[in-house]
């Protein structure tokens, strides 16, 4: 068996296990708090691919995470719409949105991408508090009905917690396959370098805008099943803040990578919920931990960027020896 | 719709008022951006430890006056901190990389705001006592007077430093080049910080100075981060001037917007302003040229 159907073999396990974790857990919080961990997990895929392979950042994701959210919640909730068609929806709103973001957008690099995606947030985050009739405002959309396909209900914290896990789990492998693929390359190419990119004849700006609206869509999807897991939504989950913690994420997860970002941001999911997951850690230390998570994540960002501006030279000394050695 | 020409009058001071605000934002971005290219993303946070800072002096029992300035003083501290010690060392990463990391400055300085101050609403007295004067019709408030003469003050400061000192010739000149700057005996990393430290002095101006008319929190720093940015761009970014006038043409934009449509969606006009420069005139309205730079 070659290396590859190892990896292979090695991917199919783990997936397993992740699966079966929700079924062998039967705590209703720990149950949620995985959701969420699965939830979070979709949407740092999709912003791993923008930002982490094709470069192109974003401090928006936390808004079309809302508007997946929202749009599924109304549509359900207040149009009737069946769940399946309002989860598909809402993804396709998220995808316009993204797209109409990503367009204009296409102009700027770096840190002009950043504010422009950072003011779209801020602008998301005035419109789920002022359009009360879709939102409900500051006091938030409840009674959001349970994922439902024909007769078939999901209402238990499992059942919710698998739905979501699974979805996660489609996600991230088709992502892989994105990036193994030739969208990949060509992302990895204008990260690199654009004009380089454009040279070998990679249609630069149609890359950016589709890698942009997949994100985004992503994000949506993320934020439906969030919205019909929970029941109860509210604009304080799509700040400006969670946009920051994403984008800390793929930084801290590393270039190019998707299980870097996925575990990162499984760590930051985590970290406030230690006292419930943890039952011997004290009251205290729970609290001061849940306290301090902003000041960690803004840490880790700073020092992971140092400690890479320096190492830099000295890491791509021995990539090049380990390719070398593959290779031979 | 009818608007009486004190109505006209009260929009128009209203925009100005806010305009100075921006504009002290916006010198900050300005000032950070000639010296080192980059976007600082946590000069907004510099606005809010201003307002913050100040109210945390006034509610400890020390005198309104002394608690603006040591807010001041203590936010050109953060700001030179910020080089010191989260930049410099990462400079050879460049680019996106420095910006990223001015974004986990400001989760830091934003983050520790609220556990030193709590997460509540803080007020700050005004300046001085008064009844409202009234101009035409139109009622200002001696506050708003405060925030346009310390902003004038602010630039006309900043103005003769950067025009008739040494510091601001070699602020100048890292504006065009580090490396010649460098050559010529330019202390480049000295100018760098030193530029934070001012774009903190800015920041923390505007936000002690607007703090009693506005009220302060620990996170209103982003929003008014993203205005002061879309001040700068406005005017062009790296041009002293062009940020002034971005800050006042933004603010009355705004007070328009407020009286032609309504005040609901006051906040998006910043980001339009901000998008519509950027796709349509990345230089601003005064910049000439910045081609490479984008």
């Amino acid at each position: 068996m070659n290396a590859f159907r190892v990896r292979q073999w090695f991917g199919v396990i783990v997936a397993m296990a992740m699966l079966a974790v929700p079924l062998v857990v039967t705590d209703r919080y720990v149950l949620k708090v995985l959701t969420f961990v699965g939830v979070n997990a979709i949407v740092v895929v999709g912003l791993a691919l923008l930002f982490g392979f094709a470069g192109q950042v974003s401090l928006g994701h936390a808004a079309f995470f809302g508007v997946g959210a929202y749009a599924s919640a109304f549509l359900t909730g207040t149009l009737g719409v069946p769940w399946l068609g309002a989860v598909a929806l809402a993804v396709v709103l998220a995808c316009v949105v993204g797209w109409a973001v990503a367009v204009p957008s296409l102009r700027l690099k770096g840190h002009y991408l950043a504010m422009a995606t950072l003011g779209f947030n801020e602008i998301m985050s005035v419109v789920f508090v002022e359009a009360r009739a879709v939102t409900g405002g500051n006091d938030g959309l409840g009674n959001i009905p349970f994922p439902s396909i024909g007769p078939l209900e999901l209402r238990s914290p499992t059942a919710l917690c698998v739905l979501v896990w699974a979805v996660a789990l489609a996600v991230a492998l088709a992502a892989r396959n994105i990036t193994l693929s030739r969208p990949g390359r060509a992302m990895r190419a204008l990260h690199a370098t654009e004009p380089g990119a454009l040279a070998v004849g990679i249609d630069v700006a149609a890359v950016k805008v589709r890698v942009f609206a997949l994100s985004a869509g992503l994000a949506g999807l993320a934020g439906a099943l969030y919205a019909h897991a929970v029941g109860f939504i509210s604009p304080s989950s799509f700040g400006l803040d969670f946009s920051i913690l994403l984008m800390a994420a793929v930084v801290l997860g590393g270039r190019e990578s998707l299980l870097g970002p996925l575990a990162a941001m499984t760590a930051f999911t985590l970290l406030p919920y230690s006292g419930a997951l943890l039952p011997g850690i004290p009251r205290a230390v729970a609290e001061t931990i849940q306290d301090w998570v902003p000041d960690l994540v803004g840490l880790t960002v700073v020092l992971t960027l140092i400690v890479r501006a320096r190492g830099a030279s000295l890491r791509f000394a021995t990539r090049k020896q380990a390719e070398a050695g593959e290779d031979s | 719709m009818s608007m009486s020409s004190a109505d006209v009058l009260q929009f128009v001071a209203s925009g100005l008022q806010n305009g100075a605000i921006y504009a002290l934002m916006a010198l900050g971005f300005t000032l950070v951006f000639a010296s080192t290219g980059i976007i600082n993303f946590a000069q907004g946070e510099f606005f809010m430890l201003g307002g913050m800072l100040a109210a945390a002096g006034m509610a400890a029992g020390v005198p309104l006056g002394v608690s603006v300035l040591a807010a001041v003083a203590a936010t050109t501290l953060v700001g030179c901190l910020v080089e010191r010690l989260a930049l410099r060392p990462a400079r050879s990463a460049g680019g996106l990389a420095l910006v990223i990391i001015t974004i986990g400055c400001s989760m830091l300085i934003k983050s520790g705001a609220r556990h030193l101050f709590g997460p509540d609403e803080r007020a700050l007295p005004a300046f001085t006592a008064g009844e409202p004067l009234s101009v035409g019709g139109a009622l200002i408030e001696p506050q708003a007077v405060w925030v346009l003469v310390l902003a004038l003050a602010a630039a006309v400061g900043l103005t003769v430093l950067y025009r008739w000192t040494k510091m601001g010739l070699a602020m100048r000149a890292c504006s065009i080049s580090h490396d010649a700057a460098r050559i010529v005996g330019v202390d480049t990393a000295r100018v760098v910080m030193l530029s934070f430290g001012l774009a903190g002095a800015l920041g923390a101006l505007a936000g002690a100075v607007v703090a009693p008319i506005t009220q302060t929190a620990y996170d209103v720093g982003a929003r008014m981060g993203l205005k002061g940015f879309a001040a700068a761009l406005l005017g062009g970014l790296g041009d002293p001037v062009g940020a002034i006038v971005g800050g006042f043409v933004l603010g009355l934009l705004e007070s328009g917007a407020v009286a032609v449509v309504s005040g609901t969606y006051k906040d998006a006009v910043a980001l339009v302003v901000l998008l519509v420069v950027l796709v349509l005139r990345p230089q601003g309205i005064l910049g000439r040229h910045l081609g490479e730079k984008l």
